[in-house]
């Protein structure tokens, strides 16, 4: 596809200059409340009569479920109902299902039949405590039928492997191979083709606060109340009251703050149906809220889990012509997103370099695990680690500088179309380079790291570049197939802003409530900046999904982006309104008016002048004193959608635009590997990060340091370990192992800004900070510190066990010699 | 993740904690002390004892005290408070040191000497420091106090030569001279380590004269390093020396391994660590000289 034939970019906007709010690092709006421990948390919450539910789980990876006696449970004290998975099946259809084929995977808030995975839930008890529903767990008698377990991806899409789904046929859920740009010429003209194999272990988000809900339905009325710490599924409400067989004009969602999600509250319908169909069964309110073992083994939402065969094309000058990329994805037992985790990598394939052609193979697999969902990065921060470790080995296999070869590669004229057809709308690389270069000392380090040598230390420098998407559309989730089931194109986001009487202002907000990002301080700077107020005066609330306006949520760094694009919108509609009010009091013509600090007044005339609070009251209570057709109030919304998205190709070869505001980082770990015991340690860490314009530095800095922790875990710590079973060996914190304090090292954080030329200033996303860099990052920098003896790791977590068999190895093979 | 129910009291002397042990043994009855392990424990209902007899406010069992030149500590003195006791770090500084590999700050606070002890966890610090001392564990149970060497102390994983029925009350450390060091290796700050290392080496001039080194994580139980021990004594203090007890304590370890370290890794990490800890307690012997 040549540029001509693509449709037109939106207009290129001019930023105002002199911002007042956007770009300082105000303190944040929502902390008093939550450092009052005032958050109102799904735990904190009590409704008269409620009562509280307690899953039963699956010990067996695989195991058909051949009775369950549930009559002792029932006749527990305290206990008001128990709920098997077959009658779960009556009251309640499947859940809402994104993947491939939900009729052939088809995925239940209890399992029927049959369990697919250690964790899985089979029964629920409702009972007047938490202990008591616990107790009663206990007394619930399962005969298990165990099946063998099918554990690793690669052996799963082997013939004769036992099938999580029979009525899949095989345990591949999709697979496809997409060629972009002339990929065969790029491999027949490189002068080197790099290859690797690499393999990434599944960790995932880990909030404090586990998913969970109160559900109260109404009998007299059919009405279903739930309050959750997910989504309020404005968008989608009709596909969660479609699970619970109730009109969707009965079902009101209401968000609640959520103690951290990181991706992993995302779309997470189980808790609230579950806690829903209680409801609706013993006719009270119902609390169903994950403790930290149902949150491990069966929260939906595990993150990546990839094995790669990777090629690179690259000539001898360091120039990459292509990459070919073949891998096989461990979704566990369901497929809930689809391989929307691949549209994310795809949006960024090529990283931040100029390359032409893309060939890309994915074949999902299903397994007894639980399934993956959405966690910090979705997946294309797999691809940024695959990617930079190839990059990185064809610095070596060429022995060209790793800074160089990456510098020769850069982009440069934006915007730019990748093989794909995503877009990066805007960036600068070589700035962010050379800023890094610099915070990070890297010439000094790389005396330290010869000298350091010289002692017998093994220090690495961990150079990395690579890409940040933003805000993404829907079509990722549907151009892996030619004829989609559900082409859906709306990923809308919305604001209201009301003006009361005395000119103060409220900003409601749908989607979901706070959830560890600051959509309270965004959109209250934003307000502020079109409204010369002080954001701490902006009140903030949320709506549920009854009078909710269409809201999509956050995932894909696209809250900040969407809400301001709401709160422009809104602001111009208030703004027109007060024009005219102002207009008429003053008795100007509109055109003779301008906005200034906070009111308008007669161009050159100050003292001829309305604020908003003059205008408000006189619109809130003086309706005689204004034009027939002017209604009281000052109130309005805007539904944002997304401001660039085209459409996909009929053949495919050209995905078209669906994650175009594109962010870039490049960090800098320097590690100091021990030989003798496989740790890693840091002695440094810098990162410099452009994610556009700034609305507060300091909150984009807590996304750079609490994503570079995470992507420390995933590097060094963090697994979801399975056995050749299916058993879950890391289902708590004793053993699935966080990075604390003193595991992360000091960072060192600068922020380049390179404006969208298509967002409200200029701003991109940058929600999943740090986490998309540092896990490439990190295995670089060990990979650097080892290469003199020969040892290069391909797989994380970077374990003392994966790190020692790899020294062992090289060892033996360097004795061979 | 709650516990089922328990009957609970809080005797507030030895003698009546060994009567309500003895009267509720038919409930399986559990000695609490700060309930850092028992507690996630029931939570995860993994034990489920029907009755708790609370030590906490036993007044007589939460002194830290000496007797001649034996330290003497309370079996529900805090890790924090023995921590940082200017006794312990005068006559028992590996205590002291290996108290700060203690899981974190808020866990030393509440969490027990005489209940990590007891607890036996074979990856723990206490339990390897106790042996390394050849400290005593003085035990009362119903037909009286009885006083168990450290050697004989530790059965299994978590099993001690305590009774049903009895309870531990003290932890007797003997002086020892010479250089202390505590090791471990941790995958993360202040989790179980993988292998710890507890040494006490005395020197005489141009010679080790005596050498205790006992490990966790490696086995079962803690294990003294007798191999090494055996090494060290009477050799002259220098890295050959080092390398032969290492080797000779390495080729007697058979860890088992697990998520966290295969067996090989284990048995790579202790190599390592048991040098640091030799090293460390030698040094420390020859500045004390």
């Amino acid at each position: 596809m040549t540029t001509t034939d693509r449709p037109a970019a939106p207009p290129v906007r001019t930023h105002k200059e002199d911002r007042t709010w956007v770009g300082r690092s105000i303190r944040r709006v929502e902390d008093p409340k939550f450092l009052r421990g005032r958050g109102g948390y799904i735990g904190d919450m009590t409704v008269p009569g409620m009562l509280y539910a307690a899953v039963l789980r699956s010990p067996h990876a695989h195991a058909v479920i051949a009775g369950i006696d549930v009559v002792e449970a029932l006749a527990a004290p305290g206990v008001h109902a128990v709920i098997t998975g077959e009658q779960a099946a009556e009251l309640c259809d499947p859940l809402p299902d994104f993947g491939p084929n939900p009729a052939a995977h088809t995925w239940r808030c209890l399992a029927v039949d049959k369990v697919r995975y250690v964790g899985e839930g089979v029964a629920v008890v409702v009972a007047d405590s938490r202990y008591l529903a616990e107790d009663a767990l206990a007394l619930i008698e399962v005969e298990y039928e165990p099946l063998p377990a099918v554990v690793d991806p690669e052996r799963a899409l082997e013939d004769g492997a036992p099938l999580v789904h029979d009525d899949l046929g095989s345990n591949c859920a999709y697979e496809r191979t997409f060629d972009f740009g002339d990929v065969e010429r790029d491999f027949a003209e490189a002068d080197v083709i790099v290859t690797d194999r690499l393999r990434w272990h599944r960790s995932g988000g880990q909030p404090l606060e586990t998913v969970g809900a109160v559900a109260d339905f109404d009998h007299a009325t059919g009405a279903l109340t739930v309050h959750t710490n997910s989504l309020s599924f404005t968008s989608y409400l009709f596909m969660v009251a479609g699970t619970m067989k109730i009109p969707a004009n009965k079902l009101d969602i209401r968000p609640v703050p959520a103690g951290g999600s990181f991706g992993s509250k995302l779309f997470a319908t189980k808790p609230a149906v579950i806690a829903g169909m209680c409801s609706r069964q013993v006719g009270r309110p119902v609390q169903y809220l994950e403790d930290r073992v149902d949150n491990m083994s069966n929260c939906d939402h595990h993150g990546s889990d990839r094995v790669y065969d990777v090629r690179l094309a690259v000539m001898r000058d360091g120039t990459i012509r292509g990459v070919d990329i073949d891998t096989v994805e461990d979704y566990g037992a369901y497929i809930q997103f689809g391989v929307g985790h691949h549209g994310n990598a795809l949006a960024q394939v090529v990283g931040p370099y100029a390359m032409t052609s893309v060939r890309y193979r994915v074949r999902a697999a299903l397994t007894n695990k639980n399934q993956q969902g959405a966690y910090r990065g979705f997946g294309s921060e797999v691809n940024n680690w695959m990617l930079e470790q190839m990059v990185d080995k064809a610095a070596r296999e060429l022995d060209l500088d790793p800074v160089e070869l990456r510098r020769r590669n850069f982009i440069r004229e934006f915007p730019h179309f990748i093989p794909t057809g995503n877009v990066y709308d805007s960036g600068d690389y070589d700035a962010v380079l050379d800023k890094a270069l610099e915070l990070s000392e890297y010439k000094r380090w790389r005396i330290e790291q010869a000298k350091a040598r010289e002692e017998g230390r093994c220090i690495g420098i961990g150079l990395i570049t690579a890409q940040e998407r933003s805000v993404f559309s829907a079509t990722e989730f549907w151009f892996w197939f030619d004829e989609p089931g559900a082409p859906v194109t709306s990923m809308p986001e919305s604001v209201t802003l009301k003006v009361d009487a005395t000119g103060g202002i409220t900003a409601t907000l749908y989607s979901c409530a706070f959830w560890g990002n600051s959509p309270e301080t965004m959109v209250a700077q934003l307000v502020a900046e079109e409204f010369d107020c002080d954001p701490h005066d902006v009140s903030i609330v949320y709506q549920g999904s009854k009078n909710g306006l269409p809201a999509t949520g956050p995932g894909g760094s696209r809250t900040t982006v969407m809400l301001a694009g709401a709160v422009e919108g809104a602001t111009a509609k208030i703004k027109a309104k007060a024009l005219r009010a102002a207009a008429h009091l003053l008795e100007a013509n509109p055109d003779d008016l301008e906005w200034v600090d906070g009111g308008y007044q007669v161009k050159g005339v100050p003292e001829q002048r309305k604020s908003l609070a003059d205008i408000a009251v006189m619109l809130h209570l003086f309706k005689h004193s204004f034009p027939e057709d002017m209604e009281s109030g000052l109130e309005d919304s805007k539904v944002f959608d997304h401001p660039y998205t085209t459409m996909p190709s009929a053949d495919r070869t050209d995905l078209g635009v669906f994650y175009p505001f594109m962010g870039h980082a490049c960090h800098v770990p320097v590690v100091e590997v021990d030989l003798e015991t496989g740790s890693v340690s840091f002695l440094a860490y810098a990162a410099v990060h452009d994610c556009g314009t700034l609305v507060n530095p300091r909150s984009l800095a807590g996304h750079i340091v609490g994503g570079t922790a995470q992507g420390i875990g995933t590097a060094l710590y963090e697994e979801f370990v399975y056995d050749d079973d299916g058993q879950l060996l890391t289902s708590s914190f004793l053993d699935y192992l966080i990075p604390s304090a003193m595991e992360v090292p000091e960072l060192r954080i600068a922020h380049h800004e390179t404006p969208s030329p298509y967002t409200l200033h200029g701003i991109k996303g940058g929600g999943e900070g740090g986490r998309m860099m540092a896990p490439a990052a990190i295995n670089v920098a060990v990979n650097d510190a080892l290469a003199h003896l020969g040892v290069r790791v391909t797989e994380l977590p970077i374990t003392p066990d994966r790190l020692r068999a790899a020294i062992r190895a090289a060892e033996s093979a360097r004795g061979r010699e | 993740m709650k516990p089922p129910p328990f009957q609970y009291a809080a005797p507030t002397s030895v003698a009546e904690a060994v009567e309500l042990l003895a009267a509720h043994a038919d409930d399986d009855a559990r000695t609490l002390a700060g309930g850092q392990s028992l507690v996630p424990l029931m939570n995860f209902r993994l034990a489920q004892p029907g009755y708790l007899v609370d030590l906490g406010r036993i007044e007589e069992l939460t002194r830290i005290r000496t007797d001649g030149d034996t330290l003497v500590i309370g079996a529900m003195v805090r890790q924090s408070d023995a921590e940082h006791a200017p006794e312990v770090a005068l006559r028992a500084p590996l205590l002291a040191e290996a108290l700060g590999y203690v899981a974190h700050p808020p866990v030393r606070n509440s969490g027990t000497v005489g209940g990590s002890i007891a607890h036996a966890d074979p990856a723990a610090e206490l339990p390897a420091v106790a042996l390394a001392l050849d400290a005593e564990l003085v035990v009362v149970g119903p037909q009286g106090t009885r006083t168990v060497r450290a050697a004989d102390f530790f059965v299994g994983p978590f099993a001690t030569a305590i009774e049903a029925g009895e309870i531990l009350t003290e932890v007797r450390f003997p002086r020892r001279d010479g250089g202390q060091s505590f090791v471990e290796f941790a995958r993360t700050h202040g989790n179980f380590a993988l292998v710890g290392v507890a040494s006490v080496i005395e020197t005489d001039g141009a010679t080790i004269a005596r050498a205790s080194i006992a490990m966790s994580g490696v086995a079962p139980v803690p294990v003294r390093a007798t191999a090494a021990e055996e090494t060290l004594a009477g050799s002259a203090p220098d890295d050959a020396s080092i390398r032969a007890a290492v080797d000779a304590a390495v080729a007697g370890l058979s860890p088992s391994g697990d998520a966290h370290g295969s067996a090989e890794t284990r048995t790579d990490i202790a190599r390592s660590y048991l040098r640091r800890g030799i090293e460390l307690a030698l040094t420390r012997a020859q500045d004390r000289r």
